[in-house]
């Protein structure tokens, strides 16, 4: 939802000044250097308390053309309103997708939707590399099935252009035309201005907090895709970049600057999308990290049905449970499924927090009748499957 | 604490549900948002 700037001034009596950059963060002095965009105006700004809200910033190769025109990173509102723009005055046939995340694949349904053709690129051998490879394969078989072209394995080496646009794509194996380009290489903290006003950083560059969103300056507060997170299954400092995780913090900082006491309690890593009729969803930790921590892990993977199998709509749905080997904590999930499936990843994002076992998860009382689920729900399956191997 | 000034820099997601907090809780806080781009957002 967007509230527009004369709202929060006329009904919230909160100055926004939108068209300013703030280019410098000076702590000691308690003061911002804020430059109006129009004209260029810099001016020292006077804070008693500072809330550092700077977002995250479209990771941009290093590559030359990367600056053409038709080239596209899309991480604010501003920058979709560019894109649309751009496809309704200049027409673009061929769209090259790099990088298939998140963000990748909600682009490439939205560009075919248009009209376009589109490639989808990636250095990874899979798509949604926050999931494990073999569900990863589910969405890249659904992604061929509406019209995308696929290439995996092949890095962005580098872009053609003629006279400043964009024309072409050039990966580690071949060159693909283009008029669109749109870059989904993930995003990385807008931490700069803290780290050149020496405000310490953490995971990823991005600020350090403690769960009251303090810096570790005093008086100054980050939040949001700028700052850091803790994640509640590997116990370890974490960076994530979501809406839902920025309201979070947003509020916990607000509640503490007006001198309330909350904490942010922490992350499991739960994220969903759709790609047309495939809901794609997953919560805490995947193979690789589970490898990189260390952790012996055991895991199953299941098919069902969303629903009764003689209800309307029904559809397949996979699950993928992790399990620490010995204990049986679970540890993550994955699911890919037709409506009805996504969501159910709220189950497992509620047992990683309550830190329940995979026998645990196996004999939850979850809701049913034929237009929800099966009389065995589908992530109760796995947790079963799952139980039998650890 | 009459007279504190609350400067948020972004007036995106965190920003602007940290603002609206405040706000709620410290009529007589003044704040300040600076955003780069046209828009605001907040979703509650």
């Amino acid at each position: 939802m967007i509230r527009n700037p004369e709202t929060f001034r006329e009904r919230f009596r909160i100055d926004v000044r939108t068209g300013h950059e703030v280019v410098a963060i000076d702590p000691a002095g308690h003061r911002v250097l804020a430059r109006r965009l129009a004209d260029g105006l810099e001016r020292w700004e006077p804070f008693d308390q500072l809330l550092i809200a700077t977002g995250a910033v479209p990771y941009v190769p290093d590559l030359a053309g990367a600056g053409a025109r038709g080239i596209f990173g899309v991480n604010t509102l501003q920058q979709g309103v560019e894109i649309r723009r751009f496809i309704e005055e200049e027409r673009p046939q061929r769209g090259v997708i790099v990088g298939g995340g998140y963000i990748g694949l909600e682009m490439a349904e939205a560009l075919i939707r248009q009209g376009l053709g589109v490639t989808l690129v990636d250095r990874q051998p899979q798509v949604m590399g926050t999931l494990d490879p073999d569900m990863g394969a589910l969405v890249a078989e659904a992604l061929r099935g509406i019209g995308v072209t696929i290439h995996l394995g092949e890095p962005l080496v580098g872009f053609e252009t003629t006279g400043g646009r964009v024309t072409g794509v050039v990966t580690g194996e071949r060159t693909l035309p283009a008029d669109l380009v749109v870059l989904g290489m993930g995003v990385r903290p807008n931490s700069r201005l803290a780290r050149e006003a020496g405000i310490p950083l953490g995971e990823k560059e991005s600020i350090r907090v403690n769960g009251r969103m303090e810096t570790e300056v005093a008086g100054v507060w980050a939040a949001g895709d700028c700052a850091e997170s803790f994640h509640l299954v590997s116990r370890r400092p974490f960076y994530v970049a979501l809406g839902t995780v920025a309201n979070k913090h947003g509020r916990v900082a607000g509640i503490n600057i007006s001198g309330g006491n909350a904490l942010f309690g922490g992350v499991v890593g739960t994220a969903i999308t759709k790609v047309c009729d495939l809901e794609v969803a997953r919560s805490g930790l995947h193979e690789k990290e589970l490898a990189g921590l260390g952790i012996d892990y055991a895991t199953a993977r299941i098919e069902s049905r969303t629903h009764a199998g003689y209800y309307p709509g029904v559809g397949p749905i996979t699950v993928k449970l992790l399990a620490e080997k010995g204990s049986g904590r679970l540890l993550g999930g994955q699911i890919v499924g037709t409506q009805g499936a996504g969501k159910r990843i709220d189950i497992v994002a509620v047992s990683l927090h309550a830190g329940l076992t995979v026998a645990q998860v196996s004999d939850l009382d979850l809701a049913y009748a034929p237009p929800f689920s099966p009389v065995w729900d589908p992530v109760a399956i796995a947790a079963r499957e799952t139980t039998k191997l650890v | 604490m009459a007279g504190e000034r609350l400067v948020i820099v972004g007036g995106d997601a965190a920003g602007m549900s940290a603002a609206s907090q405040v706000r709620r809780r410290r009529p007589d806080l003044e704040i300040v948002a600076f955003e780069r781009t046209p828009f605001t957002s907040y979703s509650n």
